[in-house]
Order: C-alpha cells, then structure tokens, then sequence
C-alpha cells in the first residue's frame, strides 16, 4: 500500500514538473472564426514561438460581450481575448484590460504607424490603445451588373449622390424577378448616411440629434425606396438578411460590407458582381468601420503570468505575414495600411477582390467613424431601429418616427 | 437525547448522507444565488467595482422606471391571458383525446410534437411565418379572397346540420345537436354545396390585396397590448398546451368510471357530465395546470428573447427580459443592482399571484 502512495505522489511530481515547463497562451474568439484562426497558428504563429509554449484557440459560442464581462469579472479571462469596437469602452472601463502601449513602444514588428489611423482610433479610450485590431469592414454598395445591363441603366459609380444613386436603384427595380433594393429598417446602415448628411451623434447641449433637419432628411431619403416602393425589405423577400437576397439574385444592390464575400463566393461563384462607395451627400461621405481586436487582461488575472509571451502572440497573429495569410485567403480584411500594395488590393484579379480592395479603400475615406455608441449605450440604436421600423411599415412619417425617436432618447439620456 | 442512539442514529446518518448531493445543489444553485441576489438588490453594483450598499435606491428606481412597468403590465397579462387560453384549450383538447377514436396515438402524438421540439427552433420557425410575406398572412389572404366559400360553407353546414336534427327529432329519436353522424353527412353537404355553388360561378373570388398584417416589427397595439406580445402569446400557447394536455389526460384516467355511470342512470347529457363529472373531478389537476401555467408564464423569456431581435424593445419586454436587459442588453457595464431587485420582485410576485390564485380560484382539492 505505502509503495502505491508514494509511486503516485512521485507521478504527480513529474507530472507537475512538465506542466511548469509547458505554457499555454489561450485565445478566445468567435466560434466561426475556428478553422481559419487554428490554420493561422499552426502555419504562422507556432513555428516561430519557443517549443514549449502552445497556442490554443478557444471558441466562444455565447453572446461574445457577455461572455467575456463575466470572465472578466471573476478573474478567470483568456490569455487573448477579442475586443469588438462595439464594446470596447465599455470592456476598457471594468478596469480589467490592460493597455497595449508600452509593449507597442517597444515592439520591432508592430508600429503605431503601421496600422490604419481609424483602426487605432477605434481602440483608443483616453488616449491609450487597448486592443491591436485583427481586421475590419466597413460598408460599400454592392451592385448585381447583369440586372443593371438587363435594364439598361448605368452602374452606380463613386460619384453617386443620394439622389443619383436612388435614380438609378428606381429604374433596376424589375418586379416581379428582382427589387431594385434590400433594405433592412436597420440603424447600422441608416446612421452612417445621417451622420454625413451633418447630423451630430449629439447635440451640443447633449440631446438627441434626430429632430434635427439633417436627421430627418437622411430618415426621408433613407426608407425611400420601401415607401415609394422600389425596393424591399429581407423578410419581404423570404430572406434572412439582405445579403442573401442578393445572393439568390432577388435584389439589384445590397448595402452590406466585406462580409458579403465568402456567402457570394459559396452561393454564386460566377455572379458578375461590383461593388462601390456608399453615395455622397452635399459631397461628403459617413461610413461605419467594424472591427475587432485582440486584447490582453490586466498581469493579476493573466493566466498565463507571461505578458511578454502574450504580446508576442498578438504581434504575430497581426504579423504582416499573418495578415497577407488572412487576406490572400480572401477571410478578411486586415488591418496594416502597407497591404493596399499586396496584389490582391492593388491589382484585384475578379470581383471578389476588387469588392476587397473597394472595403479597404472605403474604410481609409473621410467620414468613416468606429462603430461605437459609447456613451450612450445601445439605447442610442434601440430608438433609431424603432423608429426606423416604423418609417418602413408606414406607421410613422419619416419625421413623426424620428421625432418620436429624439423623445425617447432624450427620456434614456435624463435617467 | 435517546432518538440519537443505536439504528436510528444510523438511519438518519445514511438519510442525510443521500441527501448531500440534492442539499448542494439547492445550496449553491437555489440559496446561495437567491440570498446573493437578495443582498444585490440593495446594492450598487456593476460586477468590477465592490459593491455599494444603496438602501431601498434600486427598488425606487424600478418603479420610476416606464420600461419596468411596461414589462410588468407585459408579464401579469401575458400570464392570465396564456395561462387562461391554454388550460381552457389543454382541456378540451384532452378530453377530445381521451375517447375512443380511430388513429387515436397518431392524434396524441401529433398534439404533442410542439412540445418536444425546441423553444428556439421553435421560436425561428415562428420568426419566419410571421414575415410579411410569410404562412401565416398567406393564409389570411387565402381565406379574405375566398371569404364567400367560407361562410357558404358554415352557412350550409348549419342549415343542413339544423334540418336533419329536426328531422330527426321529428322521428322520434334522441338526437343532440351535434350528432357526429349528423355532423359527417352535413361537412359533406355543405362541401359538395360550396363546391357546386363555385362551379356555377354564383360564388367567385374576390379580389382583394394580399393580407399584410406586420406581425413582430411593429410597436403597434390592440386591446393595449403590443401586437408582438399577442404572437408571442400564441406561439407560447402553441407550445405549452400539449404538455398541460398529458396532464389532463393522465387526471381523465383516474376519474371513476361509477361516476359516469350514476350520472348516465340520472339521465344526464354529455354536457351535464363534463361540466358536474369530469371538471370538478380534474381540479386537483387543474390546480397543477394552472399554478404551472402561471408560473411558466410569469417567467417566461426565452420566446421574448428570441423575437428581441425583430420586434421593438418595448414591445415584447417582460419582467425575466427585463432583468436580463439590465444585465447585458442596456450598454455599459451591467446593473447588477437593478436586474437583482427586478429579478427579487418577479420571485414575489411570482408566489404572491400563485397564492391569490389558489384562494380565489381553482383550489387542489376535487371536492
């Protein structure tokens, strides 16, 4: 009996003596992201890391945000955790993310001037960087060619204007086959042309902007083509999302971002397909940048107790190495400015990278702000949506719905 | 301090040791939650910072809150509303299913397929037929245009229903109004009726724009209630009426046959015997449906949850979502405080209605 104790006291040792020596940097992110994230560590990542250290990637099937307040509040985060610019204030204000700055100071790969200036912006709370962004998108208009041709109407160029723009979507329109628009009641496509016809994410005195003139310009020429009927919503068409009306060619054009790509390369590999920047308005442009970032808890809830080896990690992973990877694999966009000379963006071989090249260029383009509703907090896209469904149904005119959107907001913004 | 002696001591010992496992979970996942939240309640609390002692402060704002009572005047009539509807409808769809019919299982099992299927799938399918263009306005638009064949057909099903059981009374038979042979030879008068009437071209469609009720994306009410909280309720119904069904089934089992038969003796009618039979004898059962009902109701969240991502906030939020959405829906770090003390008043709220219900309404005891 006693030599059975101490065999096993003596394995557990040994044991334990090998779990020192092996370190384990756990990265979580989005389920989906899996198969690309594991072939990008294994191929770029892992070979130029000590032996002893093992990358693991760990999906997250929840709620991301969720997920990750929860690990942060009960000290047990990853060792790399995504940081959506959506959420990031407030994941940065918990105290529990640590900034990035000093080790970028230091760092021979990774330069502040290396990465897209809205991309570091987007990341940035009180004047320090707390996530390096791993990719982004923003949004452009994707236009279907053969049904523009079929009509006989111009395809959409960057020189469009609203009106233009809406001029030609009215004559694609070819019910029953095909509407000339998808368009969602949805806040993430509305606000960016808001913001550029000059409305402010606030009043000056803190109020909510959307009675303003410009507010209910951009909401009237916004829910146009449900109202006026030349376009249609996804549900309408039996769809879940726009994109796929686009897809099964049931819509003319689509405002969606690179996100698009894959679900068109899969569901319609030979559609003739372009794609351009989203409308000007009195010559200016919004736009909204999306993107996610890796982010690294504070040293007292790190995991692994290895910052250094953490850091180095991120470097790689946003390596340029990494990111031609990740772009000639047609994933995603990347976040370093010196790609837009790889020759997938500079001279886009089909569709498919030229859609690509246009996201990339469109991001860069003034007017493009982080998709981020601090400080105000989702209540902010939660009345513009109301509002938005309502304009769309016919409930509300577009200035009753808008109105009525500043009311509320002003009620949230008192509490 | 006897009883601790000898083989008693022991059983208790062994007694309690089998209980450990159910006391652990009960303890972490019941008291230890329940009393953590308790004390949340009374604090200021975001996760990250300690929390703050507040009083009473969480509470006042609650009902300072019009999203709070919005999503109370949500739960309490989403809760009697489903609660009525499906134990009405459980009932008699149990008492359907409890004679002697050809295809009798295939019947059970179909009534019962809701039920096992999951609330989130089922929530997404219901997601889809509720589209503008979806089954159900489809089928809206079916029954508007053909709106002349339908009442020709309930028209003919009753005139001819009517005139065979006068016929028949006038024979001297006992027959009651809805003689289901009667009944079969009437559904096929009526069809053959509407069909020859639509033959002739006397009834023709009429055509009419397609129905386009907005179902979920819409803030609109009826009654005072959100249109979105209507479809909810009857996809809640939908889902829950099988499982109080097999409830009611199982009770309908146990009812003794002597009773129908003294009854029968009396000379009472079918109805008779349902309404001083069959009712009074399920109420323990009913008593069950019931509390479950209004407990399942009063909690519920994951069909609202679901449809969240369509319907707008304030039309569909209940009290379960409502402590959800101040832990991670609102933006900005989660309001620890709020959601406990919204999730502390559903808790009482929860008992208090059951306790009502079961002093003025159906109590368990059958007589």
């Amino acid at each position: 009996m006693k030599r059975w104790f101490l065999a096993l006291v003596c394995g557990v040792l040994a044991f334990s003596a090998l779990g020192q020596e092996k370190i384990v940097i756990r990265i979580a992110g989005h389920s989906v992201d899996k198969p690309v994230k594991e072939a990008l560590i294994r191929d770029v990542v892992a070979p130029k890391l000590p032996p002893n250290v093992e990358v693991v990637f760990e999906p997250v099937v929840d709620d991301y945000k969720q997920w990750l307040l929860t690990m942060l509040a009960a000290g047990t985060p990853p060792d790399i955790f995504y940081v959506d610019v959506y959420w990031a204030e407030e994941v940065v204000r918990t105290g529990r993310v640590r900034a990035l700055d000093e080790f970028l100071a230091k760092s021979e790969i990774l330069k502040k001037e290396d990465l897209i200036p809205v991309l570091v912006q987007a990341f940035t709370v009180d004047g320090k960087l707390y996530a390096i962004s791993k990719d982004f998108n923003s949004l452009v208009v994707f236009f279907n060619k053969d049904m523009f041709d079929a009509k006989g109407v111009p395809y959409p160029t960057a020189e469009d204007d609203w009106e233009t723009l809406w001029d030609k979507v009215r004559r694609v329109h070819n019910p029953p086959e095909w509407v000339g628009i998808c368009l969602n009641p949805d806040f993430a496509r509305f606000l960016p042309f808001a913001f550029a016809a000059g409305m402010p994410f606030l009043n000056p005195d803190g109020t909510a902007p959307f009675a303003r003139p410009e507010a209910i310009r951009a909401a009237e020429w916004f829910s146009a083509p449900i109202r006026e009927g030349f376009g249609a919503t996804a549900a309408d068409l039996g769809v879940g999302w726009p994109g796929a009306a686009f897809v099964e060619e049931k819509a003319a054009v689509v405002i969606e971002g690179g996100w698009l790509i894959p679900p068109i390369r899969e569901g319609a590999p030979l559609m003739n397909f372009g794609t351009t920047f989203l409308p000007t308005i009195d010559g200016r442009r919004g736009n909204y940048l999306f993107t996610v970032g890796y982010g690294m808890p504070v040293e007292e809830i790190l995991p692994s107790k290895r910052p250094d080896l953490v850091w180095k990690v991120i470097e790689l992973l946003t390596s340029p190495e990494a990111q031609s990877y990740i772009l000639s694999i047609g994933h995603a966009i990347p976040s370093r400015a010196a790609l837009l000379s790889h020759p997938v963006l500079a001279s886009p071989a089909d569709p498919f990278q030229e859609a690509m090249r246009t996201v990339f260029v469109a991001t860069g383009l003034p007017g493009t702000v982080p998709f981020s509703f601090a400080p105000v907090g989702s209540v902010y896209h939660i009345v513009v949506a109301e509002a938005l469904t309502k304009m769309f149904t016919g409930e509300l005119s577009p200035a009753a719905a808008m109105q009525e959107a500043a009311e509320k907001l002003n009620k949230e913004l008192k509490r | 301090m006897s009883w601790l002696k000898g083989p008693r001591r022991n059983e208790i010992f062994w007694a309690f040791l089998f209980l450990l496992p159910l006391f652990w979970t009960l303890g972490v996942a019941f008291a230890y939650a329940f009393f953590r939240a308790l004390w949340w309640s009374f604090c200021d609390y975001n996760l990250f910072a300690p929390p703050e002692f507040a009083g009473f402060t969480n509470y006042a704002r609650l009902f300072a809150d019009p999203r709070f009572l919005r999503a109370l005047f949500h739960s309490l009539s989403f809760a009697i509303i489903v609660t009525f509807t499906q134990t009405s409808l459980a009932l008699l769809l149990a008492i359907a299913l409890n004679q002697k019919i050809r295809g009798l299982t295939f019947f059970r099992a179909a009534f019962y397929t809701p039920s096992i299927l999951s609330s989130v799938i089922v929530g997404l399918i219901f997601i889809w037929f509720t589209y503008r263009r979806g089954v159900v306005n489809f089928l809206l638009s079916v029954v508007r245009t053909h709106h002349l064949h339908v009442l020709s057909f309930l028209g003919l099903l009753a005139l001819v229903q009517f005139m065979l059981v006068c016929w028949g009374r006038r024979r001297g038979l006992p027959v009651q109004v809805l003689d289901p042979v009667y009944l079969w030879v009437s559904l096929l008068a009526a069809g053959l009726g509407t069909w020859v009437f639509s033959h002739l071209h006397i009834l023709q469609p009429k055509p009419t724009p397609p129905v386009d009720i907005i179902w979920l994306e819409t803030a609109e009410k009826f009654l005072g209630i959100p249109r979105p909280l209507w479809a909810i309720m009857a996809l809640n119904i939908g889902t829950t009426v099988p499982t109080m069904m097999l409830f009611f089934l199982a009770g309908l089992q146990d009812v003794p046959r002597e009773l129908y038969e003294a009854a029968e003796l009396d000379g009472a009618s079918r109805w008779a015997k349902l309404w001083y039979v069959t009712i009074p004898a399920l109420r323990p059962v009913m008593f069950l449906v019931i509390t479950l009902g209004l407990i399942g109701t009063l909690q519920m969240f994951d069909q609202a949850a679901i449809t969240s991502g369509v319907a707008p906030l304030d039309s569909i939020v209940t009290l379960a979502y409502y402590v959800y959405w101040n832990m991670f829906g609102a933006g900005g770090l989660p309001r620890v405080g709020m959601a406990s003390a919204a999730a502390i008043f559903l808790a009482v709220l929860t008992l208090v209605v059951v306790l009502i219900q079961r002093r003025v309404g159906v109590r368990e005891k059958a007589w």
